[in-house]
């Protein structure tokens, strides 16, 4: 029993990080613009679709310009689309972003289709790590690796780096930041073309693990919304935290009731909300009271 | 002077009377004209989108082919086909709400899902509009649910289930089942349950996976944990794809052979041929050496359009969409009483023997096909090797569909 709940537990731990990924850059859109961005699950989808044609033309090593390639389309978006909904009320940003995000997969499913397209993981990461009642793939191990780096190198960049802390300024108090001389618009532009490309990197590493197929994008908002929702809106640490915990209870729920495993995460997020509604690490955002 | 002007008179009447009698007898003719070209409207009810997307693509492209090789029209008018979405069991019976209402369908051609199909049919026999079902294997639909408007092609869950024990009962004692959670996957566990005793086997786990889920891992790690002989799946379109990829990945595929029943050609396009592996019970193939003529010139006529060879999911929606237009045909009408009533007489008779709709369930009498994955897959679509059929002779065929007392379909008048 301990064994085989060892083995979902490290299980849900990859499915986890994936969710972690996902669910950061949804939080540093809401956190940085002030945008609820259901859209972000398209984009999710649409980078593991760029990848999935960059993989077809030019072979794997072309696949790392997809989350850039994905990037760049989000900050056209942001300049055509998302800098109108600066200020106003979050319904408008719900909405407009909801029907982006339909509008995104509407076009992925008119170019490449409607059915799954098979992606396989690329060769040296076949195969299996297999210890005792421990399964898990070469490539789920390279997927671990590859979100704790990205989000490792998020957090240096956006600490660290003076870039970084411009934008978590411009989160804060965008009048101060305008006002130091800082060009806002280009800042808010980036920050959101950032986020779209963390979706982007997420997807690109869940193709190989989920068939490619436009449902994806659904796949991946519920539970980004769910993290960040349990972790807390606009909060780095809250989406590692939520993230990590909502694959793992959902692999265990798998072992005992797997119906239920669906629904365990929104058992979770409920009773989260009801305890403490900011959820694990938010914070009160003054835009919202 | 008088004489003419009454005669003239007289004629203008005569001549006016004649004219209008005229104008009312072309107008009349035009009126019967247009009401003998005015098209006649059909809806197509199936996925857009979601997991079985593929399925409904295809299912489509067969109804639409059938049309097509009937000259795209019935009883001398056009038809108009109307294809609406089936992404859920709401979604479907409002658009079957849609299709007759707005769009005027005179029948229904749709559904996929069993679920979809159980909601689809309650609104079929509310508003008397016939509803041809090319896919739903869940038993209820032809049994306990039945009702005299809906009609279904696809073989139903126990008649597939029995065709595929004797495989899984060569392949071993210990029985895993991963089955989807809705009406299809609990048809599934019940049907083989029962069969399970009657060859010895014994259920060591169950898993009732939701739909369109994306990650079957901890699945395959209970799998594995449990050591079956075989796993018996019941996942439909992407799922299914889904899993078997990730089955492959996790080393699964050589270890436990993995059987289903009611799959489709798609789903095994869309994984590869590397992660494609398993005995499956399905209704045709298109590379089946047995096909009847019209089948291969259906075969030679769809590849020539979409560039494919059509699924099982094409055959069933051509078959389904063949037999209302020649029902309507026979009917000679467009009124939903004599569709029915044609379409319980209707037959299908080529082939071995004849396939068509048993009048007190309205189930599509016709064998399954049991396939294998080849070992060697060379052809871009040619994955099957065709085993047998679920039964071999027209008698063995009605009784493997089950006596009147076994389904429990009691049907209505018209």
């Amino acid at each position: 029993m301990l064994e085989s709940l060892l083995s979902q537990a490290v299980n849900g731990l990859v499915l986890g990080f994936i969710y972690v990924l996902i669910a950061v850059g949804l939080s540093i859109t809401f956190g940085l613009l002030g945008i609820i961005n259901f859209a972000h699950g398209a984009f999710f989808a649409l980078g593991a679709y760029v990848a999935y044609q960059l993989y077809q033309m030019f072979g794997w090593p072309a696949v790392v310009f997809a989350p850039i390639i994905v990037g760049l389309v989000g900050m056209v978006v942001e300049v055509v689309l998302i800098r109108r909904l600066y200020g106003k009320e979050p319904l408008i940003s719900l909405i407009v972003t909801f029907a982006l995000g339909l509008l995104i997969e509407a076009l992925i499913r008119v170019f490449w289709g409607s059915d799954g397209k098979p992606l396989s993981p690329p060769s040296p990461l076949t195969g299996v790590f297999e210890y005792g009642p421990l399964l898990i793939t070469k490539y789920r191990v390279a997927v671990l690796l590859a979100t704790a780096l990205t989000l490792a190198a998020l957090w240096a960049f956006l600490s660290y780096t003076p870039y970084g802390r411009i934008l978590r300024a411009g989160g804060r108090d965008p009048e101060m930041v305008d006002m130091l001389g800082i060009n806002l618009p280009r800042l808010l532009t980036a920050a959101f073309g950032l986020g779209c490309a963390i979706a982007a990197i997420a997807g690109v590493l869940a193709g190989p693990l989920w068939t490619v197929s436009p449902s994806m994008a659904t796949n991946a908002i519920m539970p980004a919304f769910v993290v960040v929702a349990i972790g807390g809106l606009g909060s780095f640490r809250g989406a590692v935290f939520a993230g990590l915990a909502v694959g793992v209870v959902i692999s265990l729920t798998i072992q005992f009731k797997p119906d239920a495993a669906a629904a365990s995460m929104y058992a979770f997020m409920f009773l989260m909300l009801l305890l403490r509604p900011r959820g694990l690490f938010g914070e009160r955002w003054e835009r919202f009271e | 002077m008088n004489e003419s002007h009454t005669m003239s008179a007289c004629g203008s009447i005569g001549a006016r009377a004649g004219l209008v009698a005229l104008v009312f007898g072309l107008a009349a003719s035009f009126g019967a004209l247009a009401q003998t070209t005015r098209p006649i409207k059909i809806g197509m009810i199936y996925a857009k989108q979601g997991p079985s997307a593929s399925l409904g693509e295809f299912l489509a492209h067969g109804t639409e082919l059938a049309l097509g090789q009937a000259g795209n029209n019935v009883l001398g008018r056009p038809v108009e086909l109307t294809w609406l979405d089936e992404a859920d069991p709401q979604v479907a019976q409002q658009n079957m709400q849609k299709a007759i209402d707005e769009y005027k369908v005179i029948a229904v051609v749709g559904g996929n899902s069993s679920a979809s199909a159980l909601a689809m049919m309650s609104v079929a026999s509310r508003e008397k509009i016939p509803l041809i079902l090319p896919g739903a294997a869940a038993s209820e639909i032809t049994g306990k649910n039945c009702n005299r408007y809906t009609f279904r092609t696809q073989a139903t869950v126990p008649v597939q289930m029995r065709g595929l024990m004797p495989y899984v009962s060569q392949l071993g004692k210990k029985v895993y089942f991963i089955t989807p959670s809705y009406a299809f996957g609990q048809d599934i566990l019940r049907s083989s349950r029962a069969m399970l005793k009657e060859v010895g086997l014994t259920e060591v786990g169950t898993d009732e996976v939701p739909v369109n889920t994306a990650d079957y891992s901890s699945y395959i790690l209970k799998i594995r944990q449990a050591k079956p002989d075989v796993v018996v799946g019941g996942l439909v379109g992407l799922d299914l794809s889904n899993f078997l990829k990730q089955w492959n990945e996790l080393g699964m595929k050589d270890k436990i052979p993995f059987v289903e029943i009611a799959v489709s050609d798609t789903d095994f396009w869309n994984v590869g041929p590397v992660a494609s592996t398993g005995i499956y019970v399905k209704p045709w193939y298109y590379n089946n050496p047995d096909n009847t003529s019209s089948e291969k010139k259906f075969v030679a006529d769809f590849t020539k359009k979409y560039g494919r060879p059509p699924s099982d999911k094409a055959w069933s929606g051509w078959i389904a969409m063949r037999s209302l237009l020649e029902s309507i045909e026979q009917a000679n009408s467009t009124d939903s009483a004599a569709i029915i009533m044609a379409l319980e007489k209707w037959r299908y008779t080529e082939g071995k023997f004849p396939a068509f709709y048993r009048e007190w369930d309205h189930q599509l009498i016709k064998p399954a096909v049991i396939v294998q994955i080849k070992k060697d897959i060379t052809d871009k679509w040619d994955y099957f090797n065709v085993l047998k059929l679920t039964s071999d002779t027209e008698a063995e065929t009605a009784k493997s569909f089950g006596t009147r007392e076994e389904i429990g379909c009691k049907m209505g008048p018209i």
